[in-house]
């Protein structure tokens, strides 16, 4: 890593109409930013250069997200408050950069520091109240295990470590909102619609996954404490 | 007029659907202007990421925008998943800015980039709720004007558009604007503003022409009604300079076809090859400056952001100043990562050496050479000023600068080729193979790739072959055939284009304005999506002109007399028949003809006729 550069690290959102947007949509989009915005990226070695960005884990399709981070190696020192401002106006709104600031050369990449992610999960229809919500999740939740069919394949996730919090499940206009931390891992993570849905096929219950918001991504230590990147 | 958004109910459906960021809008560059007095949609009648980069869109969009209290969306056809979902929950076709329904607008423009959308047309049509016919439409129903690439024959689709822009509408777009608007504030019925239409230059109002046939059937002539004019001729700019080139274009976020930044730096070909429609209907040639050209690339990328830019014509080396634009493009870019291309190359070392320019330092993007064809005479039928000699040159050239791979462009079926022609083509791969593994360090041999396209001729209006037969589907077979037997394996790719997709090609870029009603009834039985390959039936179409009663073989394959009428004659391309007729006589004499932007002029009529002159580096040649 060239000692020239500099890491700026920004935090993000994928919210409203840009949810339906794919990982590599939003990486375009957002390098598109960068290049509108005149930042000074550095540029990668090789055979094809492009610029050296990295993302945090991806968001699938139609999942927002509040709090998302990318880190952009910079060749010149500019204000991050300036060039925060730059972003801001380059990039579409429900894609819009919310802070940005500089982290040092040597901490790990997003992808790697980041393991803990926060999930809310809007539960609407008929049979989605709080009480009959919480009591599908508990039920499944106390079995310990979730085995998912995914792509043809059979996946088994451990829910004592995959959740290191209890999922709560709050009121909301039409239904309720599940909020879960999901610790993350390098051999795939839960996914937390697949969870609820687990929950409520478990109990028979009609009501149906709207939308599900990933409102924070966090930084678990070997402590045990929780961090933001930035 | 602000209109009821249908995003609420079009996300209760995206989430089911493939890429739904073709639903979404929201894309940068996007106008929102929702408070306008008059508002059009422009649809491209395929996905959006076949329409999105269409260039004519872009311009059209940024001029119609650019209009006082005038506000343009953009609408795409849905893929068929889509369709689906919005047929059963029954929301109709909408524009992407304002989610709002197509049919609600004052001016829907469509347009028309290729023969095998035509159904796609239909079914953008019958999914928005508008009647497929202007002659059913009601006041109450939006103005549907056609134009694009393929109105040069707009007969087999003239009955589903109110009017049709035949030529640039740079500035026809505003005309007829400003003629809908006027007849609005008037009050006039929609017959009356069909007149009006009528009266703008390049524009056709289908329901203003009546087809006369014979007793027998047969096409007699196109008879104006009222003060249409008898020949609609095609709009032109006098000066591309004076047309701000779209710089802030929409940056789309999903992956689509040409996702990059593309400046359009001449228009018009006069290379003169005569099986090719666009060189006859784009003419003259019209250079940007060097200057413009550079100057709109770098807005144009500070605007959008992208990492490539395209530097679109239909012969983007023939540009007189191309080299001096590529050295500066090159001097500016250095450093940032940001790519140059162009869409294709000259057969010759200069095209080469172009190639080599742009992708020092860089990636090597793909090489795609164009002799068309495999013999000095066929090429010289064709006017294809190219020679064995020159496409070995610039292989040579290519495989010592490090290509390992090359793509060649043919044709069989063209006019007076015979059997020796054919092979010859596998005979010419040959040699081209043979130069390349010469040019190639012998460890790299191996690695030698020669791709070889082959398409069949179809015979298109507007050009010195419009007379001329296409040959039958089993003559198309059993040539494949020769090739097959002739061409060389080890090292070549072949592939060929659908014989199949190419006789509907063939039916549709000579039919008359019967064959709207095989449209209709091919799309009423399914068609739709036929420009993608696995979405083709052949047998849908022939069922559908066996129903109609219309003869596509007497319409592809007959040959025609030069004095019989045609059925596209009211529409003209400022090429006059006469050079046509000369260079189809030329054509049979094996005689070529020379690019009048190179050497003096060669009598096409076009300049006369339309008022303009070539232009080359931003000055008219005088």
């Amino acid at each position: 890593m060239a000692s020239s550069e500099f890491r700026l690290r920004v935090r993000y959102g994928k919210v409203a109409r840009l949810r339906w947007l794919s990982h590599l949509e939003v990486i375009h989009a957002l390098e598109r930013s960068i290049r509108r915005a005149g930042l000074n990226y550095a540029i990668t070695q090789g055979f094809n250069p492009h610029m050296k960005v990295s993302f945090g884990p991806a968001l699938p399709v139609g999942t927002a997200g509040e709090n998302e981070y990318l880190d952009v190696w910079l060749t010149r020192y500019t204000d991050a408050a300036e060039l925060l401002d730059k972003l801001r106006s380059t990039t579409p709104a429900d894609l819009a950069p919310q802070e940005a600031r500089y982290v040092a050369d040597k901490e790990p990449s997003l992808g790697a520091a980041l393991n803990i992610a926060k999930y809310s999960v809007d539960v609407t229809g008929e049979e989605s109240e709080v009480r009959q919500v919480r009591a599908a999740l508990e039920e499944l939740v106390n079995t310990g295990t979730l085995s998912i069919e995914h792509k043809g394949k059979q996946k088994v996730f451990d829910l004592v470590r995959s959740l290191p919090k209890e999922p709560r499940v709050e009121d909301r206009d039409e239904g309720c909102s599940v909020l879960l931390a999901i610790r993350m891992g390098p051999e795939g993570s839960l996914r937390p619609e697949m969870l609820v849905r687990e929950a409520l096929r478990g109990a028979t219950l009609s009501a149906v996954v709207a939308h599900t918001t990933r409102s924070d991504l966090l930084i678990e230590n070997d402590e045990g404490v929780w961090t933001r990147p930035v | 007029m602000t209109y009821a958004s249908l995003w609420p109910r079009v996300e209760e459906h995206i989430g089911r659907v493939e890429r739904p960021s073709r639903y979404i809008d929201r894309e940068w560059g996007a106008r929102h202007d929702e408070d306008a007095g008059y508002r059009s949609v422009l649809i491209y009648p395929d996905t959006y990421e076949i329409g999105q980069a269409n260039q004519a869109i872009a311009i059209l969009y940024g001029q119609l925008n650019a209009l006082d209290d005038v506000y343009a969306e953009r609408a795409y056809l849905p893929w068929l998943d889509m369709i689906g979902e919005m047929r059963e929950a029954g929301i109709p076709l909408f524009s992407l800015e304002s989610c709002s329904p197509v049919r609600e607008f004052d001016l829907v423009g469509i347009t028309v980039p290729y023969e095998l959308t035509y159904s796609n047309i239909l079914e953008t049509l019958d999914l928005a709720g508008i009647p497929l016919r202007a002659e059913n439409r009601s006041e109450s129903d939006p103005l549907v004007v056609g134009g694009g690439p393929s109105v040069y024959n707009p007969e087999p689709f003239a009955p589903f558009f109110d009017a049709i822009l035949i030529g640039e509408g740079e500035e026809a777009v505003a005309d007829i604007v400003a003629t809908h608007r006027a007849a609005k504030a008037a009050g006039s019925s929609r017959a009356e503003l069909l007149r009006h239409l009528a009266g703008i230059p390049g524009v056709y109002v289908p329901s203003l022409y009546a087809v006369r046939t014979h007793a027998d059937g047969t096409y007699a002539g196109t008879t104006p009604i009222d003060a249409a004019p008898a020949c609609v001729i095609k709009r032109v700019v006098a000066d591309l300079d004076a047309v701000r080139a779209p710089v802030d274009t929409i940056v789309p976020f999903m992956d689509v076809v040409h996702d990059r930044y593309g400046l359009e730096v001449l228009r018009g070909c006069s290379r003169g090859c005569r099986f090719c429609q666009a060189g006859m209907v784009y003419r003259p040639v019209r250079e940007r400056s060097a200057d413009t050209i550079v100057r709109d690339v770098m807005s144009g990328l500070a605007c959008t952001g992208y990492d490539e830019v395209s530097l679109t014509s239909l012969s983007t080396t023939d540009h007189s100043q191309i080299e001096e634009v590529l050295r500066r493009l090159r001097r500016r870019l250095e450093g940032s990562g940001v790519s140059v291309s162009l869409p294709s190359l000259r057969v010759d070392s200069f095209g080469v050496e172009m190639a080599r320019l742009i992708s020092a330092g860089g990636k090597k993007s793909g090489l795609t050479l164009a002799p068309e064809a495999g013999t000095q005479r066929m090429r010289d039928v064709i006017n294809k000023n190219v020679t064995e000699e020159a496409l070995l040159e610039s292989v040579t050239a290519a495989f010592e600068a490090g290509w390992r791979r090359v793509k060649l462009y043919f044709m069989i079926g063209l006019p007076t080729e015979t059997d020796a022609d054919v092979s010859a083509i596998g005979q010419l791969v040959n040699k081209v193979l043979a130069v390349a593994r010469e040019a190639t360090p012998p460890g790299a041999r191996g690695s030698v790739r020669v791709a070889v396209s082959v398409s069949t001729f179809v015979p298109k209006a507007q050009t010195p072959f419009q007379w001329e037969p296409q040959i039958a589907l089993d003559e198309v077979h059993r040539r494949h055939g020769i090739l097959r037997d002739t061409m060389p394996r080890k090292g070549v790719e072949l592939h060929y284009h659908d014989a199949e997709v190419s006789f509907l090609e063939g039916v549709m870029a000579r039919g008359g304005r019967a064959v709207a009603d095989s449209i209709e009834e091919a799309w009423r039985s399914g068609a739709r999506f036929d420009a993608w390959t696995e979405r083709f039936q052949l047998g849908r179409w022939l069922d559908a002109f066996a129903a109609t009663g219309v003869d596509p073989q007497a319409i592809a394959n007959r040959e025609r007399s030069t004095d019989e009428p045609l059925v596209w004659q009211h529409i003209s391309a400022g090429v006059s028949a006469r050079y046509l007729v000369r260079e189809r006589e030329r054509a049979f004499a094996e005689k070529t003809t020379p690019d009048c932007s190179f050497v003096g002029c060669t009598s096409c009529d076009v300049c006369d006729e339309l008022g303009v002159d070539v232009v080359l580096g931003g000055a008219s040649r005088g």
